[in-house]
């Protein structure tokens, strides 16, 4: 048991980029398990909501990856590292559940064309994504890893990949929490 | 843009809704119930300036919401909040301190259609 930073939407599909929420509210499949497990639960700010608004457009890396946007992430993650600082300084285990195949929460697969731009307009499909952390994933471990810390264990919501399967997202996080 | 699964309905839910004590009120359980979402508010144990920090963050999304014609309500108490979002043009939205989960239902139950999905069925989304 320890302190789980949780990816805005996983509490809240309502931060969702349009078109993108998969429930109303809480997303249960991986909160139930967090709960279940005795993980206390802390929200991480959206990193996407407040920098480019609820009718932003998908987008992939290349598109956020700008030094604004870079600045903005590093603020927010400035302060979820201090949060992780106290509860790591509490003894506490920390893991950090992300949202595998975003841009910004993606924890070991983000999303990269470098050629998308311009008039949105593109097929539906899943090759954008890679291999990578998100751009905000990023600016935390810095963040993390300058105040001394060693970067938390990851696990993310899987959702937007394709072939995602809810047993299989619950499997991957439950092995992370128990490792 | 086209309508998905969300609720247009987000709760504002201090820390021991989210991660209550034994026997207490759990805030995601009827959040989760309801269709709400949790925007959690920062922890009572934190240091002040990270308290502080925490809440522009909230208070920032906060106001998209609203902007958008989402309905926020406050579930619980937290220090600073108002004068958060209070910078960002937003005033403190109707709230409960519920002492028990069907006092916590009944409010969220109670609450008016988000004008977001008026708006929505308007330009018919």
């Amino acid at each position: 048991m320890g302190v789980a930073f949780v990816a805005h939407c996983l509490l809240n599909q309502n931060s969702k980029v349009g078109d993108g929420a998969h429930c109303a509210g809480v997303y249960s499949p991986i909160i139930d398990v967090l709960r279940e497990k005795g993980w206390r639960i802390e929200q991480m700010p959206c990193p996407e909501l407040a920098f480019s608004g609820l009718n932003r457009f998908w987008g992939v890396r290349e598109q956020y990856d700008t030094a604004a946007y870079r600045r903005h992430c590093a603020r927010l993650a400035a302060a979820v590292a201090d949060a992780i600082t106290v509860r790591a300084g509490q003894g506490e285990e920390i893991v950090i559940i992300g949202v595998q195949g975003s841009p910004s929460m993606g924890v070991t697969i983000t999303s990269s064309d470098p050629t998308r731009g311009g008039r949105p307009e593109w097929p539906d499909g899943t090759a954008e994504h890679v291999s990578g952390e998100g751009i905000y994933v990023e600016e935390l471990r810095k963040a993390v890893e300058c105040r001394g810390l060693r970067f938390p264990r990851v696990a993310g919501e899987t959702h937007a990949l394709a072939g995602h399967d809810e047993t299989e997202q619950r499997a991957n996080l439950e092995a992370v929490l128990d490792t | 843009m086209k309508r998905d699964e969300r609720s247009f309905r987000v709760a504002l839910m201090a820390d021991s809704y989210v991660n209550p004590a034994p026997g207490g009120v759990d805030g995601v359980v009827a959040a989760a119930q309801l269709g709400w979402g949790v925007l959690q508010l920062p922890p009572d144990d934190y240091p002040p300036d990270l308290v502080r920090l925490l809440l522009y963050e909230v208070a920032e999304q906060a106001e998209e919401f609203a902007r958008h014609g989402y309905d926020l309500v406050l579930v619980g108490h937290c220090e600073g909040l108002a004068e958060a979002l209070a910078r960002v043009g937003v005033g403190l939205p109707d709230g409960t301190a519920p002492e028990s989960s069907v006092q916590l239902l009944e409010f969220l139950v109670d609450r008016p259609v988000p004008r977001a999905i008026a708006e929505l069925g308007e330009r018919g989304g």
